[in-house]
């Protein structure tokens, strides 16, 4: 079993790898490939395959289960990121953001072989924790894609300002899809992380004698639900979209990864979630 | 080898191609025509706007070119009577060359272009309907296609768009994705304009006219097909409009930064896409500044496309040297191919030579032996063979460099040994197989067992 779950792993690193320069080939070439845009997803599906194998065998060999660990959580957001991006990507057109979403998996996917298989040390319902964890990994997982159509709306748009349309050509996702792909994954994304808050509540009373690191790391999770409930509302009521928007989703993306960080720097944080 | 003649952008002007433009319905006749010829065994046309040409090709071993040259060439003058001197004829390796370059878009009038590619197969594709294609053709055209692909994935000569209307509607998309359910806002008039709005149309937006004349407004909203309005409705209309396009002959800005900024409020954050191709300028300048506005003057259209085709001749040089690559290759391939059919009928030839007298003295003096002995007998008459015919094949390899050379050498052999007959059956092996598969480039690697 040890065996496969370290072929899994190599084979999700190589997968990701092959599928990060296949998306930056296709953006930095003058003119579209189409071998390089077929396969690019395709590649970063198999890396998304044998990254769920690596997950459940490892799972198995440990005997944790993945929404229990941390190390494992880190994991599920990288594959939950490729599988929206891959389920998302040729309705909403925005083939170009495989070029963040595979190098995150392929991060995400190495930097929990640095965090420990730990389960949380205190007395905490495990079908709450398996809701809590699993809300939480969805919505980061749809935050961070969101932070992406963000940021790549951001270069389109300054782009097209600047009337300088270089090598990218008309390969970037057109400004509307990035922004109604950016609504969207937020507005999917939004009710997972209530529920995540919610159900973390729960766990609340239990920071009365937490360190530092978890009080910032729960801060961080309330800041990323206000900002994208901002970004929501000004949304409806004031016609906040474009840049605007595309400035609140980041600012909720980097506070999203800022508690991923938390999580790798601090492992024992993890432990007591 | 294969002759290419007739007249392009380059050599002739529009009065004189329309007269020369040949109905796709025609084809056929005028293929059927051009080889009943004798000195054409082959022939395709291709037949578009900026060119038409006749790829043709003599009768294997040994072709007359100059007589296929002078034949296409009294084909084309028969069809309009005065564009001899515009005319053009390249043979043999000139020839190909032409056709490669051709089938990579750079000898088009817009460098990089890719309807060329798919006129070509047009063209091929006629000629193999109407059965006027044979093994040089087969063998010559498909590597003509893969070498423009190979321009194509390797270089960059067909990125950007190279015209104003095909730049604006290039811009739109990118801020639009799609353009069905938008509305394009059409402000004074002019063909630059008015072939934008159409363009844009094309995708599905729909079109808004608006103009200071009611009667001409009217004219104009028939003639394109758009929703026609008066002066008095230009903020509602930009209010309402995605794109928005300007060509009036105003002195002063018709649309003021402050009308960009009601609009944009209006549209609560939705972008705006304003070309304004009216030289003094539609729009105030300032309102390129604001959020969710696209400004595009004349002047960054004109940069766009100059960019673009300073890209595309700029990898036109990279693409030459692509298409000088698969030319000289294909070259080197076809000379040895050239001999090929000859080597292998005088093999055949032979071969049943032998075997005639082989079974005959194996029937009367030799009935007594055994099989082993048989066996022994036939092997080494084969290598008898071999061993002869080794150095005539080996000569005629080597004088494929020398065009003149190898066709005096070819036409010998076929005298002396009357190969004729086979040669022709294998011919016409090869122009069935081929005619299977079109994509193959090649014909019979060169099989034989000289070296033996």
């Amino acid at each position: 079993m040890q065996d496969l779950v370290n072929i899994a792993f190599y084979l999700g690193v190589i997968a990701y790898s092959a599928a990060t320069t296949l998306f930056f080939l296709d953006l930095a070439r003058r003119e579209r490939s189409t071998a390089v845009s077929v396969w690019a997803p395709r590649v970063l599906g198999a890396g998304a395959l044998v990254h769920a194998l690596h997950v459940v065998s490892a799972s198995l060999l440990s005997r944790i289960c993945p929404v229990e660990s941390l190390h494992f959580a880190l994991s599920l957001t990288a594959l939950i990121t490729a599988g929206v991006f891959l389920a998302v990507r040729r309705r909403s057109r925005v083939h170009a953001m495989g070029a963040f979403v595979a190098p995150l998996s392929l991060t995400f996917l190495v930097a929990a072989q640095f965090i420990s298989y730990q389960q949380p040390t205190r007395e905490i319902p495990r079908a709450l924790l398996a809701v809590h964890v699993t809300a939480n990994l969805s919505g980061v997982g749809l935050f961070l894609l969101a932070g992406a159509a963000g940021a790549f709306y951001l270069i389109q748009e300054r782009r097209l300002k600047a009337k300088r349309l270089g090598a990218l050509g008309g390969k970037m996702p057109a400004l509307d899809s990035l922004d109604r792909t950016e609504h969207r994954l937020l507005l999917a994304g939004f009710p997972l992380l209530t529920l995540g808050i919610v159900t973390g509540a729960a766990f609340a009373s239990q920071l009365t004698q937490a360190s530092s690191a978890e009080w910032l790391r729960a801060l961080l999770s309330y800041t990323t639900w206000l900002l994208v409930a901002a970004v929501l509302v000004l949304r409806a009521l004031a016609g906040w979209r474009g840049r605007r928007a595309a400035y609140g989703t980041i600012a909720g993306a980097v506070c999203v990864l800022l508690v991923i960080v938390i999580y790798a720097v601090r492992p024992t944080v993890g432990a007591g979630l | 080898m294969i002759v290419v003649a007739g007249l392009s952008h380059r050599t002739a002007p529009i009065e004189v191609r329309e007269r020369v433009a040949l109905a796709k319905q025609d084809l056929p006749a005028l293929l059927a025509e051009l080889t009943a010829e004798p000195a054409i065994a082959e022939a395709m046309i291709i037949s578009t706007c900026n060119r038409v040409e006749v790829v043709a090709a003599g009768p294997l071993p040994v072709s007359d070119f100059t007589q296929v040259r002078q034949d296409v060439t009294n084909f084309l003058v028969r069809r309009a009577p005065l564009v001899e001197r515009h005319l053009y004829a390249h043979a043999g390796a000139d020839a190909v060359r032409h056709l490669f370059r051709v089938a990579a878009s750079l000898d088009s009038l817009v460098v990089g272009e890719s309807q060329i590619l798919g006129q070509l197969k047009e063209g091929f594709e006629h000629a193999r309907e109407a059965g006027t294609l044979g093994p040089i053709l087969h063998r010559t055209v498909p590597r003509a296609i893969r070498a423009a692909k190979r321009v194509r994935t390797e270089t960059s000569i067909g990125a950007g768009q190279v015209s104003v209307p095909s730049v604006a509607a290039d811009l739109a998309k990118q801020i639009f994705g799609r353009l069905e359910s938008k509305t394009v806002l059409l402000v004074g008039s002019g063909e630059m304009a008015e072939a934008v709005a159409n363009l844009l149309c094309q995708s599905g937006a729909r079109l808004i006219v608006l103009g200071r004349s009611a009667d001409k407004v009217a004219a104009l909203a028939r003639a394109v097909r758009g929703e026609p309005r008066t002066w008095d409705a230009l903020q509602a209309s930009l209010n309402e409009a995605d794109v928005v396009i300007t060509s009036t002959s105003s002195a002063e800005p018709v649309i003021r930064r402050g009308m960009l900024d009601a609009a944009r409020r209006f549209r609560r954050g939705r972008s705006s896409f304003l070309i304004d191709l009216a030289v003094p300028r539609d729009v105030e300048p300032s309102a390129g500044d604001l959020e969710d506005v696209f400004l595009y003057n004349i002047d960054d259209f004109s940069r766009l496309v100059a960019e673009s085709l300073h890209n595309r001749h700029r990898e036109a040089e990279r693409a030459e040297l692509i298409v000088e690559a698969e030319a000289a290759s294909f070259e080197r391939r076809s000379e040895t191919e050239q001999v090929t059919p000859t080597i292998l009928a005088l093999r055949r030839r032979f071969a049943a030579a032998m075997k005639e007298e082989l079974d005959r003295s194996l029937r009367s003096k030799l009935k007594h032996l055994g099989t082993e002995d048989r066996a022994a007998i036939e092997k080494m008459l084969e290598a008898a063979q071999n061993k002869l015919l080794h150095a005539p094949s080996v000569h005629l390899r080597e004088a494929t460099s020398d065009g003149a050379r190898v066709e005096q050498l070819v036409a010998a052999l076929s005298d002396l040994f009357e190969l004729d007959s086979d040669w022709e059956a294998d011919t016409e092996h090869e122009s069935r197989r081929l005619a299977g598969d079109t994509s193959r480039s090649t014909m019979r690697p060169v099989t034989g067992t000289d070296s033996r």
